[in-house]
């Protein structure tokens, strides 16, 4: 017989502007000997057939200081993001997940296709010509290689 | 950060008036029912195993942890069954460290001096006690969670502090906070645009 225990999602997905700003709220448990300063980062990440990659032009972080407990002590927290606009080297319109973490310790928590990103111009002519850079490329370069070739096929007529 | 006193009971020493009362030979341990030798000459016990002798470890599982962290205190005490003649000046050498296959290494050490009164009677429970309280440093080592208690020395001699007669120890008995957080259940609870 399976015993299966679904977990409700953590947070559910949000429809965000490119430009705004992402507050996340965090809750762990922790002991540490000394006081002590850890950074908090968030940031947006994409999934391809290569793996999970952070938009890094997006990345948060806040100093999060800790006092010693011996014990394990809750403790929340809040780290702020910009979804940076596409058109300044940031993230693409889709739908993104969340991941944060703790640097330098083992603390990490993803969710999932819960960032959908939205707003960014679908742009003017710059964009349109980025777009059909490299038809135009091909088309220039068929354009140069097709009369070479008929030029080689008359020679071995002769 | 806030100070904090614990207590670690190390267990009970047996103390006799006269350490050479055991016969050599074969003895049953009553806690574990396991068979020991008895040696004089070494004043030791031992198991056998493939035809040699194995001197009993002195190191045994610790019944309970303590957590610790710098700037805490840990107080290690030590009680005993005794039975015999007045003695002055006996050591008590406590240890935290860390034991492994080559032996304790030893990184926090007190000795504490002590007496005993004359006991006449065989006590039903531990008459004698002793204790020492160290302030945990703000440089302790992760894997600093062993203990051990040795006694020696005095008038007349508990022993050798070489060869001491009577040691004792807890493995795995501190659960050290260091100074790296230890976090646990991180989460996203929630979020929204700011």
């Amino acid at each position: 017989m399976l015993n299966m225990v679904l977990s409700p999602l953590a947070v559910v997905a949000t429809t965000f502007n490119a430009g705004d700003t992402v507050r996340v709220t965090i809750s762990f448990n922790y002991v540490v000997g000394v006081n002590t300063t850890v950074k908090l980062q968030a940031c947006p990440y994409y999934t391809n057939i290569l793996g999970k990659h952070m938009v890094n032009s997006c990345v948060g972080s806040t100093d999060l200081p800790l006092i010693a407990a011996s014990t394990p002590t809750p403790q929340s927290a809040t780290v702020d993001f910009v979804l940076v606009p596409k058109a300044n080297g940031g993230i693409d319109n889709g739908t993104y997940g969340l991941r944060i973490w703790i640097e330098d310790t083992d603390a990490i928590a993803e969710q999932d296709s819960v960032i959908i990103v939205s707003g960014n111009s679908s742009g003017g002519i710059g964009d349109t010509l980025t777009s059909i850079m490299p038809m135009l490329m091909m088309v220039m370069m068929m354009g140069m290689i097709m009369p070479m070739m008929q030029g080689m096929g008359g020679g071995s007529e002769e | 950060m806030k100070l904090r006193t614990m207590a670690l009971e190390v267990g009970t020493l047996g103390v006799n008036s006269n350490p050479q009362e055991y016969t050599a030979g074969w003895y049953v341990d009553p806690n574990t029912g396991q068979q020991v030798y008895y040696d004089p000459a070494t004043r030791n016990f031992y198991t056998q195993a493939g035809g040699i002798y194995v001197p009993m470890s002195y190191m045994n599982t610790a019944p309970k942890q303590v957590t610790v962290a710098p700037g805490d205190n840990l107080k290690i005490t030590v009680s005993f069954k005794y039975t015999g003649p007045a003695i002055t000046g006996a050591c008590i050498r406590y240890c935290v460290g860390v034991y492994g296959t080559f032996g304790f290494t030893e990184d926090l050490v007190a000795i504490e001096s002590f007496n005993i009164p004359q006991v006449v009677t065989p006590p039903s429970v531990a008459n004698v006690s002793n204790s020492h309280t160290f302030a945990i440093p703000t440089n302790i080592g992760s894997d600093w969670n062993d203990i051990y208690v040795k006694m020696y020395g005095g008038t007349p001699s508990l022993g050798s502090d070489v060869v001491p007669s009577y040691i004792f120890g807890y493995e795995n008995a501190l659960i050290i906070v260091g100074t790296q957080p230890n976090i646990t259940e991180f989460k996203i609870a929630d979020f929204a645009k700011a």
